[in-house]
């Protein structure tokens, strides 16, 4: 007999419960990190047109445009960020980094609406735009847009890592399996192996026959359960057999 | 003669020793503005080099000591910090283009009890023209919005009310931008259609997808506010897509350069330069009936500047005037002036009351130049320039060419 098919179901069993919790924890992680990385990139980015949004009121009100150009000039190199225009209240666009115009769609589609809003510019890409008011809203809106293929790109990031750590736990929690299972299986084909040979009537003065009947564990015992039954049948032999009487607290111990 | 530019040798704290005054300049030496930064530093020296040869000013030599920039802000605020807190220059001076100086004033700002100021910047812009920035900086140039006021006027009065711009998606190009905007708000106009390109564009670059959406808007006149790689390369396709409309360009934009590209790649100049007009914010240096333009061209012939060698990283072909190192000459003289105007003991912390103290000053342009606590810009005028012959020359009757 095979150590594949005594273990198959259990193997099989194992396989499935590891592909299970992987799955489910792939998943779960999944849900989790994009949900978690969404929010966060939505709530940086909000801080950050809040923060030209305070930084702005001085300047549009008191100084050259120039300086609040240079402002988001610097916002913009920050990873992440796409594009930035400051509109007055009005929805006359003050300043913007759009290169080589202010795209149509948000040229001529301009609500003057702070709400976080998903763009898709054509040739450009895909937005997640937020937006903070300057003054109240009564100097104007501050709009930021973040690049989603970047969101897109940390969050397959983050989700590969766990993916990555959960897929190397289940291989290596496969061949842990395998390896304890063969540990598990080796005695009891030696017990297989003791039992032919006993049946066999070779059994007698074997060293491997020896070192089974000496284990103290269920292996021995049914070792020496099956030597009992085979000398028991022999009445010369009977005085062996009483020897090698199985421990009257063997069948607890297999049952156990 | 000693050397013009110290790069290794360091004056007394203030900047000023018994020998030498050193000034610290951060421009663009290298990438497609280099030729700005070279031009302004060949027509500075060429001065200040005369002024050396001739006893210097109370008996010391002018230095400069340059730093490359790239006409990029990060590197034009580090050189800043080295100037001012390593190499102690005496003042800084030359600075070119709105992207690095805007974010250079602020650190004059933190450094004020350094009585540190900065001399005529390359730049029209308005941010060292304002609180809270004016009282660190002195201008002599004209602005962007007189500049680009008195060529909305002229288009104005010619019927070309449809203007569009093209422009630099920075500091600078906002604050052109910015000034077309007033300027047509005071005639109940607007900007017709607006297109950007990035800073460091250069000749070869595509310009046509702006033209397309200038073009779009059907407009009467285009005012570009850039530098002259990426002007050259918009003229090139404007003309190239059939936008057949007055092309206005800012002094800072290069004039020669600009010229110098279109005429390399295109056999039919002309044609590409017919529509072409410039403002500057000095005369031209074609005409030597002024002083001061005898003066540069015999002191530049002399003296023949090279550009800081150390700097290069490109041969350069040096061109003989240009508007751009006649600026920096006259902004060398007028520094000159007002070191001699300062004193035999040279102190940063009278620099101030010394600028004050220049009143009705006859820079030999034939505009008088006066400083005070309002008045941190010492010219005023703006002049026009068109090509003809293959050379920017003033442009006399704006019907005649452009209505």
């Amino acid at each position: 007999m095979s150590l594949q098919r005594l273990f198959q179901k259990t193997l099989f069993g194992i396989f499935f419960l590891f592909g299970i919790i992987g799955v489910a924890t792939s998943v779960l992680c999944i849900r989790t990190v994009d949900g978690y990385l969404s929010r966060e990139y939505e709530a940086n980015s909000k801080g950050i047109a809040k923060t030209i949004a305070d930084a702005s009121v001085d300047i549009i009100l008191n100084r050259d445009l120039s300086v609040l150009q240079s402002l988001i000039d610097q916002f913009v190199e920050i990873q992440g960020i796409s594009y930035i225009y400051i509109t007055d209240e009005s929805g006359e666009f003050l300043a913007h980094t759009f290169v080589p115009g202010i795209p149509e769609q948000i040229r001529t589609g301009y609500t003057g609406s702070t709400e976080t809003v998903e763009r898709r510019l054509p040739g450009i890409g895909d937005f997640v735009e937020v937006s903070s008011p300057i003054l109240a809203g009564i100097s104007g809106n501050v709009h930021v847009g973040m690049d989603m293929g970047l969101l897109s790109l940390r969050i397959q990031g983050a989700i590969g890592q766990q993916v990555y750590l959960i897929t190397s736990i289940f291989v290596g929690g496969i061949f842990v399996a395998i390896w304890l299972m063969g540990l598990a299986a080796k005695p009891i084909a030696q017990l297989l192996s003791y039992a032919v040979r006993l049946a066999g009537g070779q059994a007698d003065g074997d060293d491997r026959s020896e070192t089974l009947l000496a284990r103290d564990d269920e292996v021995g015992h049914l070792a020496r359960l099956f030597l009992y039954f085979s000398e028991a049948k022999d009445p010369n032999r009977i005085e062996r057999a009483t020897a090698t009487r199985p421990d009257p607290d063997m069948s607890g111990a297999l049952s156990g | 003669m000693a050397p013009l530019t110290t790069n290794t040798s360091k004056a007394a704290d203030t900047g000023a020793d018994g020998q030498q005054i050193v000034l610290g300049m951060s421009a663009a030496f290298s990438g497609p503005s280099r030729g700005l930064g070279i031009e302004l530093y060949r027509g500075a020296t060429a001065y200040f080099e005369h002024v050396n040869s001739t006893g210097g000013v109370h008996g010391r030599k002018i230095a400069l000591k340059t730093y490359d920039d790239g006409y990029q802000p990060d590197p034009s605020v580090q050189n800043t910090m080295t100037l001012m807190l390593e190499d102690r220059v005496f003042a800084l001076f030359g600075y070119v283009g709105t992207p690095t100086v805007t974010r250079v004033l602020p650190m004059l700002k933190k450094f004020q009890d350094q009585t540190v100021y900065l001399f005529f910047p390359f730049t029209g812009a308005q941010p060292q023209r304002e609180p809270p920035y004016a009282d660190f900086a002195f201008n002599l140039r004209a602005s962007y919005r007189q500049e680009t006021a008195g060529l909305v006027d002229n288009f104005v009065s010619l019927g070309r009310k449809r203007i569009a711009v093209f422009y630099q998606a920075d500091a600078y190009g906002r604050s052109g931008w910015e000034g077309v905007r007033r300027a047509l708000k005071e005639h109940g106009e607007k900007i017709v259609a607006e297109a950007t390109y990035r800073r460091g564009q250069r000749f070869d670059s595509s310009m046509g997808r702006q033209v397309e959406i200038l073009k779009a808007a059907n407009p009467d006149a285009v005012i570009c506010i850039g530098a002259y790689a990426a002007c050259a390369a918009f003229l090139r396709d404007a003309v190239d897509l059939g936008l057949s409309v007055p092309v206005a360009n800012l002094s800072f934009v290069g004039s020669e350069s600009l010229l110098q590209l279109i005429t390399q790649s295109r056999p039919d100049r002309d044609r590409y330069t017919d529509l072409l007009v410039n403002s500057q914010v000095v005369p031209s240096y074609e005409d030597v009936r002024i002083p001061a333009i005898r003066e540069y061209r015999q002191l530049m012939l002399r003296h023949n500047p090279d550009p800081p060698q150390d700097l290069l990283e490109q041969s350069y072909s040096a061109l003989p005037q240009s508007f751009v190192s006649l600026e920096g000459f006259l902004d060398a003289k007028m520094m000159v002036k007002i070191l001699d105007v300062l004193g035999e003991n040279p102190d940063r912390a009278n620099l101030e009351s010394a600028v004050f103290q220049i009143q009705d000053f006859d820079l030999g342009i034939g505009e008088l130049v006066s400083f005070g606590p309002d008045r941190r810009q010492g010219l005023q005028n703006v002049y026009y320039t068109i090509v003809d012959a293959g050379r920017f020359v003033p442009l006399d009757d704006w019907k005649r060419r452009f209505a």
